[in-house]
């Protein structure tokens, strides 16, 4: 480390520790100054804050949802381009290379499985997590916005996964899309348009297969990429994610605390003990960069008490949510085969023709009324999702799950899931041949 | 202190922002109008010209090869042809709840997917259907055979007179 080492066989001794050194600034942290710097040294720790309230890595508060539908995304896209290797986006070829995937590439069909689970786990996931935001009421100001990147982030899942269904060109495949594309062209006077563009042609055939393999490896990955960033960046911006008010009360007591400190004049009132006994334990904090940033909760002199550093404690967290994630997709993508029907028989449409199961609630609707339950009301669904944090802006009962104060917001939000999962089941094991009630037993 | 010096400035600007104003709504059109004409080029680009799937013109030989009374359906054109004495049509047999394939029944067509059934005519008599079968154009190309058109559809009810 001294800078009077010339001797080029000294430096060849030092070669490992040097380049280790250029490469991670800081050696593990032992101080909060190193833990912190830790944080802000290294790119992909740089993301997270350097101190992190206790509620934010309550597990039972947030399940990790966000994490996991982010970490099904990472190996959704490893395991995707993976698979680009050896798919073909031709009628004639993909379902061989379906095949082929089964039969003679190495791990080709345990990537696909992976690829399969991992998709129908981030829609449920996305789902879920959107449920938890909802019901512990964190869309309220001021994370409206991020919420808004939420819902996006939700539909542009969707359909990824509808334009990953078709690719396989199975039975399957053909007929799922053939009923959801249909669906699209009810839509008032676009939806012939956008059937249209959406297939590039009047029927799913080659174009389609061509156009759905585009938007499914580069158009959609990019938009989905984009907004996660935002949506993430938004959370450090927003303050981080929403805690109880008792949590920012004891907040708000301790930056009152420091204003004893900083500006003794102020506070002639408060005895000067408590602000001598105040003193040590707040100099023994260090305030890094972070503090300069601006936000409603991490302002210099705001620092919740009940905070902890990243490293380790959010780390730590993440990585176990990342190990349970790889290891949920490895364990069911090793005992379940992701399915693959006969090739695209055009003639003959399997009875029922379903859609993937998170459309079969729409494809129930839509068995009711066309127009109403394919186009107006997942409509009005997704426009009431996106308005709800600037209609309900009440700060109350934020932070908690199930909070009484929010009885009413979350009864309606609970019915809409209900409704939906409701709808979902019966479309997926109480529909039959035309269609028809039949009972799954 | 500050305040005094402030005044005359911001009435000075107001004029003088006038033209600046009047420039930044302009080059702010100026830009959001890119942005529009090139999102809609995107759409017209995106949206094809040509289509390199089935036709939808095409023929389906002579009219002789239909006897009176039949009902053939074509699935790969998706199109049923019929013909009653001298009198030819043609109607689609893409459902118009989903888009499966229809077959010929007895009382007219049934789809398999959602059970929507049509009468011979192709109005929708059950199921989910929202609105009866298209019926296309059909003409007698020079050369004698009969051409469809699924561009273009006809008032149901009208027939071609072979």
């Amino acid at each position: 480390m001294s800078t009077k080492t010339t001797s080029p066989w000294k430096s060849l001794v030092q070669l490992p520790e040097n380049v280790w050194r250029s490469v991670f600034r800081n050696p593990l942290p032992s101080s909060d100054l190193g833990r912190a710097q830790t944080s802000f040294t290294n790119f992909f720790l740089h993301l997270h804050p350097v101190k992190v309230h206790r509620n934010s890595l309550k597990a039972t508060f947030t399940f990790g949802l966000g994490l996991i539908s982010f970490f099904l995304f990472f190996i959704l896209v490893v395991t995707g381009v993976l698979l680009m290797f050896y798919y073909v986006p031709s009628t004639t070829q993909a379902y061989d290379r379906m095949l082929d995937l089964r039969g003679t590439v190495a791990f080709g069909i345990f990537l696909r499985n992976m690829h399969r689970w991992s998709a129908h786990g981030m829609v449920a996931a996305v789902f879920l997590h959107m449920c938890r935001v909802f019901l512990t009421g964190s869309y309220k100001p001021p994370r409206e916005f991020n919420w808004v990147l939420g819902v996006l982030l939700l539909l542009v899942t969707l359909f990824m996964s509808f334009t990953g269904y078709l690719l396989p060109w199975d039975q399957l495949a053909f007929w799922a899309i053939t009923v959801g594309t249909s669906i699209a062209s009810y839509a008032p006077l676009v939806g012939k348009e956008v059937k249209f563009i959406l297939l590039g042609d009047s029927t799913v055939g080659q174009e389609a297969l061509l156009r759905f393999y585009v938007l499914h490896v580069a158009v959609l990955p990019a938009v989905l990429s984009l907004l996660v960033a935002i949506h993430f960046w938004r959370i450090r911006k927003d303050g981080g994610l929403s805690r109880p008010e008792e949590e920012d009360a004891l907040a708000a007591d301790s930056a009152a605390q420091m204003e004893v400190v900083s500006g003794p004049a102020v506070v002639m009132a408060t005895s000067a003990a408590a602000a001598e006994a105040a003193k040590p334990v707040l100099q023994k904090r260090h305030y890094g960069i972070q503090g300069l940033v601006r936000g409603p909760f991490t302002k210099i002199g705001n620092v919740p008490d009940r905070s902890v550093f990243a490293w380790p404690n959010l780390f730590m967290a993440e990585l176990v949510v990342f190990l349970i994630t790889v290891a949920g997709v490895l364990l069911v993508s090793l005992f379940f085969n992701a399915p693959l029907e006969e090739p695209v028989n055009v003639m003959h449409p399997p009875n029922p023709a379903k859609a993937p199961w998170y459309f079969l609630g729409l494809q129930e609707q839509v068995s009711y009324s066309a127009f109403w339950g394919g186009v107006g009301i997942p409509t009005i669904e997704v426009l009431l999702l996106l308005i709800v944090p600037y209609i309900d802006r009440k700060i109350a009962g934020v932070g908690r799950w199930f909070a009484r104060e929010r009885l009413l917001a979350n009864s309606l939000f609970l019915t809409f899931v209900v409704v939906n999962v409701i709808l979902i089941i019966i479309g997926t094991f109480f529909r039959g041949p035309n269609w028809e009630f039949v009972s799954p037993w | 202190m500050k305040k005094a010096p402030a005044k005359p400035e911001i009435e000075e600007s107001e004029d003088a922002m006038t033209r600046r104003k009047a420039l930044s709504w302009l080059s702010g059109f100026g830009l959001f109008g890119s942005l529009i004409i090139t999102a809609f080029s995107n759409l017209i680009f995106i949206k094809p010209r040509a289509t390199y799937g089935q036709p939808n013109r095409f023929s389906i030989g002579k009219p002789d090869d239909f006897p009176s009374g039949a009902r053939v359906s074509l699935d790969q054109r998706r199109v049923c042809i019929v013909r009653d004495g001298d009198k030819m049509a043609a109607i689609s047999t893409t459902c118009t709840h989903l888009g499966c394939i229809v077959s010929v029944s007895e009382t007219g067509f049934a789809c398999p997917c959602h059970g929507s059934r049509y009468d011979q005519d192709g109005n929708v008599t059950g199921g989910p259907a929202p609105r009866a079968l298209p019926w296309y154009q059909v003409s007698l190309a020079p050369n004698g055979e009969i051409e469809v058109d699924k561009d273009t559809e006809i008032e149901p009810g009208s027939y071609l007179r072979v």
